[in-house]
């Protein structure tokens, strides 16, 4: 965890200051907004994962210089073994783009399948029969 | 002494199963669609952006089928426009970004010793929101009007709805801004796989160089993409509802170049990054020896993804209207990491016990390629030199050498070294020779030449030249060698089709001497990619394991 918030506060800190860097030399408003919030951006990441780090206290198995496979042994955690909820949730995603063309009532229908879509896609493992076991 | 540690947690049992039972097209399909597995998921991408590839390569065909004689052939202006618009759009955002997201979804997390990457499913979900969104763009030309014809960059304001009407325009603005969805999504899902997914021992400074760049990649698709959905929202918004978001009266012309180069050029190393990567996995096996500047090729790809977002205005010189000093010296800068990472390979190379299988010979053609390009953009980089050629063919070879260059010669030197992990099958060595050649000449037969096509004065993107403008014969050696090129697709399609029929790959590394994880692993891996794994103790836990005796130097 070490490299990760180490490499996203640098890029952070470098971004902060090209902003600062561009402003002087007189670059114009939207170049300092961005680099600005693209430094905002990773400053985030770095902040979190630099605040996990230190709620994790102590060597993750893979910062581990002598870590051993063994030691992530046990339980891999849950991999779903296939979905089809990702296609709907795109497909009406995607007709909800194409109903700003084609018309308002395509908007209403995808949006109603979006909302489908994103309850199924969310609570397709939270049935009580498929939360032990792998498949 | 135990090399193996059998990691204790049941595996999936499916996979044992599978291989026998013989699966019906039916349900193949239905496993395809439904499929949560990182490397199906990476397989889609890459044949679908391999298609995509395809067809905008048919398109550049068109483009130079009516260049190859002054007046007009074959396409009015329009068509011309619509065409060189689209293949500008499907092959940086249809095939060469979605590239990179297949072959890391396919590799990364077998480099790293994860079962699968952190969000599975919605690793199949920005798999079709980047289908269906660029099938939304590419159905432009079945409108009334034709597809998109403001070039890729769309800019403000002949992308508007007043120079640039029809249901075209529409439809690639919003059908991007959707398959930029998925690719965002990606970076997210790669991000938080590299950190949080990798085997013990494997820590951030032992992965490998395509895993890091996937990384940095990643970061970069997070700084850039928003703003490009950002610019495009504002645009559908100034066409649909008559905003006045990117109208000139109020600088928004120079608004939304702005905004679109933000994007564009960290773009460009989203599009190099990772098939610097690639080259970089390939070189050490062929050569014998280890990376060479292990942590010196990871520092340049820190300081190329740092300084990618303070270059962007280099695209925009000409405009009269930004800080040259500035973005030209910050682009003069970004040429120096790059420049250590050429070091770096050629160091690899050094002294290495070469042998130039297929998969070497095209990252050879990668370095030769990418270095002509790497040189005309430091030329582009200087204000007064990039003035005159600017918007001319020279631009155009330029940004071909760029991309070409990494992008397809490492996409090929990719395919052939995976090609056995991937389906286990070896790829013909002979005919992969054949393609690599072809491919080689056709591409600097077709591209050589527009530099001094750009130099005489031949602007991009004019369907139509006069024949006392003496650019006939230059044009005629670009359109020949752009022939040469299509053809050599052939050998590649035979390629693979025969390799069906060659025989199994039994071993975990049929090179020999491959060096990171995916080679400690069947061909083609089981679901969820390791019965059991090597216990790492440097950057080439594969080879550590295939060559015990050897002793990997400490580097750190």
């Amino acid at each position: 965890m070490k490299a990760g918030w180490r490499l996203f506060s640098g890029l952070s800190v470098f971004y902060f200051l090209v902003t600062i860097i561009y402003w002087q030399v007189g670059g114009e408003a939207l170049g300092i907004t961005a680099i600005m919030l693209s430094g905002g951006l990773a400053g985030l990441i770095g902040f979190y994962l630099w605040f996990i780090s230190k709620r994790t206290n102590g060597v993750l198995p893979e910062d581990n210089e002598e870590g051993e496979i063994a030691d992530a042994a046990g339980e891999l955690g849950f991999y779903s073994p296939h979905s089809w909820w990702p296609l709907p949730l795109a497909l009406s995603a995607c007709a909800a783009g194409m109903g700003l063309l084609i018309g308002w009532w395509l908007t209403l229908i995808a949006v109603g399948g979006l909302m489908i879509s994103v309850v199924g896609f969310v609570l397709e493992y939270e049935k009580p029969s498929a939360v032990s076991g792998h498949h | 002494m135990t090399t193996f540690a059998e990691p204790t947690a049941a595996l999936s049992s499916s996979y044992a199963a599978g291989k026998t039972r013989k699966e019906s097209k039916g349900r193949l399909f239905v496993k395809w669609v439904t499929s949560t597995d990182h490397k199906t998921i990476g397989y889609m991408y890459l044949i679908t952006s391999f298609t995509w590839f395809i067809i905008a390569g048919i398109l550049a065909l068109a483009l130079r089928s009516e260049l190859a004689a002054p007046g007009l052939q074959f396409f009015s202006m329009e068509q011309y426009n619509q065409i060189f618009t689209m293949h500008g759009t499907i092959m940086l955002l249809m095939f060469a970004t979605p590239l990179f997201v297949g072959f890391a979804n396919v590799i990364m997390p077998l480099q790293i010793g994860a079962a699968d990457v952190a969000f599975p499913r919605l690793n199949m979900f920005s798999y079709w929101m980047y289908l269906f969104g660029g099938l939304m763009a590419f159905a432009g030309f079945l409108s009334p009007g034709g597809a998109a014809s403001f070039g890729w960059t769309a800019y403000a304001p002949l992308s508007n709805s007043q120079y640039s009407p029809g249901v075209g325009g529409d439809l690639w603005i919003i059908g991007l801004a959707l398959s930029g969805i998925g690719t965002i999504l990606s970076g997210v899902n790669f991000i938080t796989t590299i950190f949080t997914m990798r085997a013990p021992g494997m820590t951030m400074f032992r992965m490998s160089i395509f895993t890091w760049n996937a990384l940095l990649t990643s970061i970069l698709v997070l700084l850039a993409f928003p703003p490009l959905a950002a610019a495009f929202l504002g645009l559908e918004s100034d066409r649909l509802f008559g905003s006045h978001l990117f109208d000139p009266a109020n600088g928004g012309a120079m608004l939304w170049q702005h905004l679109f180069w933000f994007f564009g050029h960290p773009e460009v190393y989203i599009l190099a990054l990772p098939f610097f990567g690639i080259a970089t996995e390939i070189l050490p096996v062929f050569s014998r020896k280890p990376v060479f500047g292990y942590k010196g090729l990871i520092a340049a790809t820190i300081a190329i993804s740092a300084l990618s977002v303070a270059v962007w205005a280099h695209h925009m010189f000409a405009s009269g209207q930004v800080l040259l000093p500035f973005f030209s010296f910050m682009t003069f800068l970004i040429g120096v990491p790059t420049g250590v990472k050429f070091f770096n390979w050629i160091g690899t190379m050094w002294r290495g016990a070469l042998t130039f299988e297929t998969p070497m010979l095209f990252i050879v053609g990668f370095l030769i390629t990418f270095l002509f390009g790497g040189l005309t953009g430091i030329i582009l980089a200087s204000p007064p030199m990039d003035f005159a050629v600017s918007a001319s063919y020279f631009v155009v070879a330029h940004f071909h050498y760029v991309l070409f260059g990494t992008v397809v010669f490492a996409m090929f030197g990719g395919f052939y070294f995976w090609w056995p992990k991937m389906t286990g099958h070896m790829l013909n060595d002979r005919l992969g020779k054949i393609h690599f050649w072809t491919l080689f000449f056709g591409f600097h037969l077709t591209f050589l030449i527009q530099h001094w096509l750009g130099i005489k004065g031949f602007p991009r993107r004019y369907a139509d030249y006069l024949p006392t403008d003496g650019f006939t014969w230059m044009n005629q050696v670009s359109t020949v060698g752009s022939v040469l090129l299509a053809l050599s697709m052939l050998p590649f399609f035979v390629n693979v089709w025969i390799s069906r029929n060659s025989p199994k790959v039994t071993v975990d590394d049929p090179w020999g001497y491959g060096a990171s994880l995916e080679w400690a692993t069947s061909c083609p891996p089981p679901r969820h990619n390791f019965l059991s794994m090597p216990r790492i103790r440097s950057e080439r836990p594969a080879f550590d394991l295939h060559h015990p005796n050897v002793h990997t130097e400490k580097l750190h």
